[in-house]
């Protein structure tokens, strides 16, 4: 009998719990655990969210009708009775914080002063329901968590009489139209083409026992929870179509539409382009996932550049697969977006928007530095999906890192950017301009959209993140920081790590206690500069009247002052070379203000460097860290020379045709 | 055309003959563009020359290094340096006004014309070229802007076009056309200059009427041969570059100077060539012996004469 009722008892369980592997809940709700676009036999990522959409795009009015049913997965561990969901579309309206911020900043790219109102950007809710618990659409509610704009209309709320409990389901059917704004922020249209980003309402991330769903600021970006986007998009047949994921299905509409299905695994974004004018130029790269397809969808005008499109973004993958991890996608679409518009340098999951003009010299590194940055973000924002809008340097700022790591190594440290006509210059160098004009003015670690202005976020987020880990790799080691990486890449892929999840993987790693160093680098806003304060070199004998100072055989007091003059401690290298060719390395632990050497040498010196082996890529001015007693005027002359050809021919123009 | 050609190596000739005028232009030219540097070339020194840093710009030209010395607090404002090399400009420009009567005299004289009587030109003629200046600068100013703004127009329509090419060639072939149009208004004030110059024309007026008449009616040979020229200056300035980019060493100074000064002197004869096409072309136009007329010119001591 108790055999008998142990087994029942066993069978009901059993079935009780492969309906609830099924569906999850008694609805019969669930995220799919489809594997279809990516390499790997099972999900990657913990799936929050399911969704469905079926949208319409009208090529005439740029604006777009669709329904949404997202699915939400509950796995916060409490129940949950509110959702807030961003409207991201809504920022392009002169009410919204987005603007306000732009136009306070006279940023964005825009002059809001000639705004045309046909240009604006919208998002609006046709209807809201809530599976199970009915019609909300008279209920819905505009928040503002970051700032007192009653106006913005970005983030809307909802409140639900029944909680959804934890490990429980929620389905939302949402219907809604979009109108596109004349290309900003890089979404929207421009002549024909369109890009649809952040076009759909998505749910909040539930993130540290609390919604995170910001409004949209001027200079941040994005958030949200991964999951399994099923998008059907119907468009003019004419137009040339690309998106997140990969494609499962075309279907031509007796209107004259098509209607192109899309499937993504493990995103947590979807991202659309469409354009008559596209060309493709498909491609494979062989990652240790498996084979992906890159498909590059190419401006007429810039046909010529595909290969050059197709070639940087294999290297780089192949950087990153061997660097840091594997890219476990089946697909990634690169669209070279209109030109002219405000649509290039984007990244969405498996789809990125590059940037390049018909007149492209070979030189000129900017297609490859779009495209290796862009494709960046898929590690750091697209997998380890880190907070854009309070940690947006995880993203941009290490992008910037490995991006100048993935160029150098392509094509050369002083080359990586520009090497046309003898004008060089490097990732480092363009990160050194981003910073040093707003090197004190905001942490690293800020939320994005309170920093001082655009710039200091451009300079902080991007320029100084990127100095201060190449920095870091000569303080632990290249190889060292490489493996930090690497596991830090592994172990938080398809989560949202914090700034300490990153830095303790760099101290763990690395073994080293690091806290000296990130407590300036990151939390705080010290600045780094090291001077060569003075030299001299006095003959020991300086009392005699009929000294004769002979090289090699006058003895000299040698002094060097090296002098930290702002407020970043960091240890460092000082080379002193004399004129006999003896060289003397000091390493200096940098906590003083300044430091002097003292040598009595059958020499005087020669040159002094602070930081000889460049170890250090955020001193605010590397002209001063080094000093020579001779000068060498050449370096001037030739700048003056150009300089005095350009006036020349200034002049002879002005007298050429005046006279 | 055999008339353009004769004129092209007619004026070729002249130009060629009174060189020292071209040397002592770009000897002027040369000395106001170093005052002009002189601001950026002491700030550039100032933190270049103890620098090892500096060697970045010396062996190569790295942009991005430049940028920062740009930008450094003690290098001063971009103004600093460019205001000056902008005033000098402009000095270059004055005494181009001042010394080009000068020129046209001597350009045609058949005879190697005297110190003096090259100033008296200068002199007399001065005012006369101030006013020359002024009308030129409205008509000119008028047509460029009004051309220009056309332009603006048509580029700003092109580029709502999804040909992307198309904004760049508009604006390319139109400037290009606005060019030549200027050409023909500058064409027509150097025929003015000239005819105050050597007919001791007071009338500016009268003058501008005459240079108007005979660019007219003279249109295709006198812009041929200045076009002719402008393309001429436009290869120097091209292989100029090339000279420089393929044969100078990054590190060479000496080597960048030569290269770069020769072809400031190349492009500045250039403009003489051209100067020396409208006197050419106004001797034969006048046929007749207009040295003479200038030499009976009265000079000013004698004019002061009881």
């Amino acid at each position: 009998m108790c055999a008998r009722l142990t087994v029942v008892c066993l069978l009901v369980a059993s079935l009780a719990m492969s309906t609830y592997a099924q569906t999850g809940t008694a609805e019969g709700l669930a995220i799919p655990a489809t594997t279809s676009a990516i390499n790997s036999a099972a999900p990657l990522s913990q799936r929050v969210v399911a969704y469905d959409m079926d949208a319409k795009y009208n090529a005439k009015a740029h604006s777009l009708d669709a329904s949404e049913t997202l699915t939400y997965h509950n796995l916060t561990g409490q129940p949950l009775d509110t959702f807030p969901f961003h409207l991201y579309l809504n920022a392009f309206q002169p009410i919204s914080t987005w603007v306000r911020e732009g136009k306070r900043e006279a940023t964005r790219g825009q002059d809001f002063e000639k705004w045309d109102p046909k240009s604006f950007g919208a998002e609006e809710i046709k209807s809201f329901e809530v599976v199970g618990q009915g019609d909300f659409t008279n209920q819905l509610q505009f928040v503002h968590p970051d700032d007192d704009n009653n106006d913005d209309r970005t983030v809307m709320q909802v409140h639900l009489p029944k909680p959804i409990p934890p490990d429980g389901y929620v389905q939302f059917k949402i219907k809604f139209h979009d109108q596109f704004p004349e290309t900003l922020e890089r979404t929207g249209w421009n002549r024909d083409f369109v890009l649809g980003g952040q076009w759909f309402p998505k749910v909040g991330v539930w993130w540290h026992g609390a919604w995170n769903c910001h409004q949209f600021h001027a200079y941040t970006e994005f958030f949200a929870d991964f999951g399994v986007y099923d998008v059907k998009l119907t468009v003019p047949q004419y137009e040339v179509v690309g998106a997140s994921g990969i494609e499962v299905g075309s279907v031509n509409n007796p209107d004259g539409t098509k209607t192109v299905a899309y499937h993504g695994d493990d995103i947590h974004d979807f991202a659309w382009t469409a354009s008559p004018h596209y060309l493709i130029y498909n491609d494979t790269f062989q990652s240790s996932m498996g084979t992906v397809k890159l498909r590059i969808m190419m401006q007429p005008a810039h046909w010529g550049q595909a290969e050059r499109h197709a070639l940087i973004a294999k290297q780089t993958m192949e950087r990153f697969d061997r660097w840091y991890g594997p890219y476990p996608y089946k697909t990634l679409t690169i669209v070279d977006p209109e030109p002219g518009s405000q649509a290039f340098g984007m990244e969405y999951p498996t789809f990125i928007t590059a940037g390049s003009s018909w007149l492209m010299p070979q030189g000129l590194l900017l297609p490859e530095g779009v495209v290796e940055h862009e494709f960046g973000h898929q590690y750091w924002y697209g997998m380890v999906a880190t907070n854009e809008f309070e940690d947006a340097w995880m993203d941009e700022g290490i992008n910037q890192y490995t991006e100048a790591k993935v160029m150098d190594s392509i094509f050369g440290p002083s080359t990586s950017t520009i090497n046309l006509w003898g004008i060089t210059a490097g990732e480092e160098n363009q990160d050194r301009l981003f910073y040093e004009s707003v090197a004190a003015l905001d942490p690293i670690a800020k939320n994005g959209w309170q920093y001082a202005d655009n710039n200091s976020y451009g300079g902080i987020t991007y320029g100084k993140t990127a100095l201060i880990l190449l920095t870091l790799e000569n303080v632990i080691g290249e190889d060292t920081m490489r493996q930090a990486m690497h596991t830090y890449f592994l172990r938080y892929r398809f989560t949202h790590p914090t700034k300490e999840d990153f830095l303790k993987t760099i101290e763990e790693v690395s073994g080293k206690d690091l806290r000296w160093y990130f407590n300036q680098a990151i939390y705080g806003t010290q600045v780094l500069d090291f001077e060569v304060l003075k030299i001299s070199s006095v003959p020991v004998e300086w009392y005699k009247e009929d000294l004769q100072e002979k090289p090699g055989v006058t003895e000299y007091m040698d002094n060097v002052w090296i002098h930290r003059k702002e407020d970043f401690v960091i240890p460092v290298d000082v080379e002193i070379k004399f004129d006999n060719g003896d060289k003397v390395r000091e390493h200096w632990d940098g906590q003083d203000r300044w430091v002097r050497y003292a040598y009595q040498k059958k020499a005087k010196i020669e040159s002094v460097e602070v930081d000889p082996d460049h170890k250090i890529y955020f001193d605010r001015n590397n002209f001063n860290n080094s000093r020579t007693e001779e000068a060498n005027s050449a370096p001037a002359r030739k700048l003056a020379n150009y300089w005095m050809c350009m006036s020349q021919f200034f002049a002879q123009m002005l007298a050429w045709w005046l006279v | 055309m055999n008339e353009n050609v004769n004129l092209v190596f007619a004026s070729a000739a002249i130009a060629r003959r009174n060189k020292r005028y071209i040397v002592w232009f770009y000897l002027l030219n040369l000395a106001f563009a170093h005052f002009g540097a002189s601001a950026f070339s002491d700030a550039a020194h100032n933190i270049l020359d103890h620098s090892l840093y500096a060697d970045k710009l010396l062996h190569g030209f790295n942009l991005g290094v430049f940028t920062e010395l740009l930008t450094r607090p003690e290098f001063g404002a971009m103004p600093s340096a460019t205001h000056p090399a902008i005033m000098f400009a402009v000095v270059f420009f004055l005494a181009s006004l001042v010394f080009m009567p000068g020129v046209l005299l001597g350009y045609a004289s058949d005879h190697r014309l005297p110190r003096d009587e090259f100033f008296r030109a200068c002199g007399r003629n001065v005012w006369r070229f101030v006013r020359l200046f002024l009308f030129f600068a409205i008509i000119a100013g008028i047509v460029a802007g009004v051309l220009f703004g056309g332009l603006n127009a048509l580029v700003t329509a092109a580029d709502k076009t999804s040909n992307e090419r198309l904004p760049f060639f508009t604006q390319l072939v139109g400037t290009v056309i606005i060019l030549l149009l200027l050409t023909i208004i500058r064409i027509w004030f150097d025929l003015a200059q000239t005819e105050v110059v050597l007919r001791d024309q007071p009338a500016v007026r009268k003058a501008i009427a005459a240079g108007f008449r005979r660019t007219r009616r003279n249109l295709g040979r006198l812009l041929g041969s200045y076009v002719v020229i402008a393309i001429v200056a436009l290869a120097i300035l091209v292989a100029g570059i090339l000279l420089w980019y393929a044969i100078v060493p990054p590190a060479s100074v000496l080597g960048a100077f030569i290269v770069g000064q020769a072809m400031m002197l190349l492009l500045l004869a250039m403009r003489f060539w051209q100067r020396a096409t409208a006197v050419a072309f106004y001797v034969r136009e006048m046929n007749q012996p207009v040295v003479e007329n200038v030499r009976a010119i009265p000079t000013f001591a004698a004019s002061m004469a009881p």
